[in-house]
């Protein structure tokens, strides 16, 4: 069933808010997801996670409906000061910048703007094109720093069982402005269903973007999240990705550095185990001189759980002086864990400094053995390690009310360990 | 250099009575040239029918299209795959006629003129004779044991060691050219190292009588029983004059308990001109099985020449404590195209594999190491280390990285790191400053960049291989 998933064109009808320029490009990649299906290991940006393989598995029936949930009742992070915006299932329900001049915020549902979106390969690139009917449009204009946090609340609701769910957000960030959002995904379901986003952000001069992404605990959804973001000179993008806890989760980041001077930088700090798949691929696209882009992923591998790393960096044979840096490092607690890696350089301008590197391995014995001789157990010992291990990535979040809010999420899920 | 069009010398002649020099299979790819290609070689039943098997397969496959260089496409239909050796009035008859430019290169890397002679395929006359030497060798070796000779004579000789191995390594389900390969191979060598004997010497093609022209589907079996030693060179550091464009070679290594083979390979086929006209495809296949306990294969290779080279020299580390290593230098001028690597496939326990692999691209051209590692849930306590650097010169050529790393294991460890850069300026105002010109400033710094490969090759190559170095990346620079 799954193998075959086919979608029917009259399911773009079912849609709201569709015009007829739209809805040609929507049947246009309607074609193109039917034709090519769920991808699987044969494609090579899915070879480590074989979706089509991973959703026969574990779906018997998928269905597009619309969940006709009421649910709206969150509890608002308590820990810091902070903006929000409300998502159920997706579907803007609820901002709030008490925080903020709000004239300089403009905010929307997605639909309200026109989005240029170009054809993809990527089968669920093109789903989310056919159907996508939720999401959010935010645009910060010029000049203007946010006081406080955005945090961006994602919940799914009780009824979700089967769905897929497209969405689609884009943030615009004007010049000489600054935004920082916190990422947080609330899953009532227990049941399983697909979450398929795609994100654009744009980053004008010298403006700035920041985003952290965690939930709130434990998920059996399968989420897919694609984002293209486009740097202009002298901008700066920073991503952390704390989003163990899922049970399936593939994060594709596009990163087009087009501007001179301007920065990228990816950070993933995953604790994974219970059949855990989780899949962070990058591809830093280098287009112009001067720019610097760092990625630093870290996994902590335990029952079963499998962590892969794909991270691209290209750098174009104008790009000169291209700074380029590229790290995974992966522990294995357990032997039916699992980590892959593909760290893939491709580059044409010769005056660059592009390095990466990648180990995996156990805890270090000596480090363990010291510990214990110190009066810890053996298990409090290698807790201590895994910590000090994903903590490097932690403690570059530089506030500190957040920074203790990420580490809290982050020890519950070691001490299941 | 003349890159000659194979097809354009002469037709097929019916009947089997006339001289071997004038015989051709059938042109095209079908049952009947393999069964020509086999009847001439005067080969068993069992080995048609293992080369008739890998072609019932080959129709049902795809050539592969993921690799990076992109190559017009081959019609295999169109192709000679038997010719016997060509004879002496087909070749250049004196070094005047051998391409000036070839000439020079061999100057530079100092090879002697007789060697000369042989290497630009002009037909050697009676009076200067490698075979004598190659003859005394063979004398020691066969009061060793050893066998080394051709796989068509070991087909016929030793038909048990041969069946028992050929294919086991690289069986003829595998990929494409592969498989296309276990059909039509025509020749190549083959090796097999008695228990506990150390060869005595360095192995090589070269020495081997009638190996020139094994035809560009070559076959190469490499056989180290328990406690056995060998070192075996392949090919040499001067252009090869070479007529075929499409080589598509099978090497297996297959080590046992305790024994170790080390295999090195200078490339230096014709890479086309300036431009990238002509010049050789390389789409070799290569792998070596360490089946035994403590056993160990040794991968070195400098890639210099070929338009296409297109080559993943790997190891499968099934005995516990086994030992992989890939040693491997490509070096990439104008239009060049390299695709190569390794793959290290750990299943046995204690497994230990080391990749150092340097790139060094020039002009338009691209370079990419493509590797894997792969550790399975049994190889405990294993380690694989890892490090490919690339040197470009230019913004016109590229240098790529895609590794593949798996571990399954959590007592194992695997490190990778990859660096991309330039030449240092720093360095080189230095050596210019010490009185080198341009081109022995950068000769220099890449040979230190090299240096870690180029010591693993055997005394005399390393010589030749360092010289190589820096006339391969002529012109590259100023």
């Amino acid at each position: 069933m799954i193998e075959n998933f086919k979608i029917d064109s009259n399911e773009i009808d079912k849609l709201k808010h569709i015009n007829n320029d739209d809805k040609n490009f929507r049947i246009e990649n309607l074609n193109s997801f039917n034709n090519t299906g769920f991808p699987s290991k044969k494609d090579e940006d899915w070879k480590f996670s074989d979706t089509k393989a991973i959703f026969s598995k574990n779906f018997r029936k998928l269905n597009l409906n619309n969940s006709n949930s009421k649910e709206t009742d969150i509890k608002l992070i308590k820990d810091f000061d902070h903006n929000y915006m409300f998502l159920v299932n997706g579907k803007l329900i609820k901002s709030d910048f008490k925080f903020e001049d709000k004239s300089q915020i403009k905010i929307s549902n997605y639909y309200e703007e026109k989005f240029s979106e170009k054809k993809s390969e990527n089968p669920f690139i093109c789903l989310n094109h056919a159907l996508s009917n939720n999401g959010y449009y935010l645009e910060i204009k010029e000049g203007y720093k946010f006081e406080k946090v955005l945090v961006i609340y994602n919940l799914f609701t009780k009824d979700l069982s089967g769905q897929i769910l497209n969405n689609k957000n884009k943030i615009v960030i004007k010049k000489n402005s600054e935004l920082h959002t916190i990422n947080y995904t609330i899953n009532r379901s227990k049941n399983k269903f697909i979450n398929n986003s795609y994100e654009s952000t744009l980053l004008f001069e010298n403006s700035k973007y920041k985003n952290i992404c965690i939930q709130a605990g434990k998920s059996d959804g399968y989420f897919l999240k694609f984002s293209n973001n486009k740097l202009k000179s002298d901008s700066n993008f920073s991503s952390f990705i704390f989003s163990s806890g899922l049970k399936f989760y593939k994060q594709d980041i596009n990163v087009d550095l087009e501007g001179e001077n301007s920065e990228c930088d990816i950070k993933a700090a995953l604790f994974l185990d219970n059949d855990e798949h989780q899949e962070i691929k990058t591809k830093i696209n280098h287009l112009v001189p001067n720019c610097k882009s760092y990625q630093k992923i870290k996994n902590v591998l335990d029952s079963e759980g499998k962590g892969i790393y794909q991270g691209k960096i290209y750098v174009k044979d104008i790009a000169q002086k291209t700074n380029a840096y590229q790290l995974s490092k992966a522990l294995l607690l357990n032997d039916n864990s699992e980590f892959n890696s593909k760290p893939e350089l491709e580059i044409y301008a010769d005056d660059v400094k592009c390095s990466h590197g990648s180990t995996s391995g156990s805890v270090d014995e000596n480090s363990i053995h010291y510990l214990m001789t110190r009066g810890l157990t053996k298990r409090e010992a290698i807790q201590l390690l895994i910590n000090g291990f994903l903590n490097e990535i932690i403690s570059e979040i530089k506030s500190s009310s957040i920074r203790k809010f990420v580490e809290n999420k982050i020890e519950l899920q070691i001490h299941g360990y | 250099m003349k890159n000659t069009d194979i097809n354009t010398n002469q037709e097929y002649k019916y009947g089997f009575t006339t001289e071997i020099e004038n015989i051709r299979a059938p042109k095209g790819l079908n049952e009947n040239s393999i069964k020509f290609i086999s009847k001439m070689k005067k080969e068993p039943k069992w080995m048609l029918d293992w080369r008739l098997k890998a072609y019932s397969r080959l129709k049902n496959l795809k050539e592969p299209n993921w690799q990076k260089p992109k190559y017009p496409k081959i019609n295999y239909q169109d192709l000679y795959y038997y010719s016997a050796p060509k004879s002496a009035s087909k070749k250049p008859k004196s070094l005047d006629e051998v391409d000036p430019k070839l000439l020079e290169t061999y100057k530079k890397l100092g090879i002697p003129l007789n060697e000369q002679k042989k290497l630009a395929g002009v037909a050697v006359d009676a009076v200067f004779d490698s075979v004598s030497v190659a003859t005394t060798y063979k004398k020691e070796l066969t009061k060793k044991g050893i066998i080394f000779c051709s796989i068509s004579e070991a087909i016929q000789k030793h038909p048990d060691l041969v069946k028992k191995y050929i294919g086991s390594v690289i069986p003829i389900t595998d990929h494409y050219f592969a498989t296309l390969n276990s059909a039509v191979f025509t020749d190549g060598s083959f090796v097999y190292i008695p228990p506990n004997v150390r060869c005595p010497m360095e192995l090589s093609t070269y020495f081997r009588i009638n190996a020139s022209e094994t035809g560009q589907f070559e076959r190469t079996l490499i056989i180290a029983d328990k406690g056995s030693y060998v070192s075996y060179l392949e090919g040499c550091t001067a252009p090869m004059r070479d007529e075929n464009q499409l080589h598509a070679a099978n090497v297996e290594l297959i080590a046992l308990d305790d024994a170790e083979i080390k295999y090195s390979t200078v490339q230096n086929w014709y890479p086309g001109d300036k431009d990238g006209v002509g010049g050789i495809y390389n789409f070799v296949t290569k792998r070596g099985a360490c089946r035994g306990k403590n056993s160990k294969i040794s991968w070195t290779q400098v890639e210099t020449g070929s338009a296409i080279t297109w080559k993943y020299p790997s190891c499968i580390l099934q005995g516990d404590n086994s030992v992989g290593e890939f040693y491997s230098i490509a070096i990439t001028n104008n239009h060049q195209k390299a695709d190569t690597g390794t793959k290290m496939i750990h299943l046995g326990k204690n497994t230990k594999s080391k990749i150092i692999s340097k790139g060094i691209s020039a002009g338009k051209a691209d370079n990419t190491y493509r590797g894997l590692v792969d550790i399975s849930r049994k190889a405990k306590n294993s380690r694989n280390y890892t490090q490919c650097d690339s040197l470009l010169m230019g913004n016109k050529c590229g240098a790529h990285t895609v590794p593949y790393i798996k571990n399954k294991n959590s007592s194992s460890t695997v490190e990778h790191e990859a660096t991309t850069s330039k030449i240092n300026d720093e360095q080189l105002y230095y050596c210019n400053q010490r009185g080198l010109n341009q081109e022995e400033a950068v000769s220099l710094i890449v040979n230190g960049f090299c240096k870690e490969v180029l010591q693993q090759l055997p005394m005399e190559f390393a010589v030749e291989a360092q010289k190589l170095v820096g006339i391969s990346l002529e012109g590259s620079v100023g």
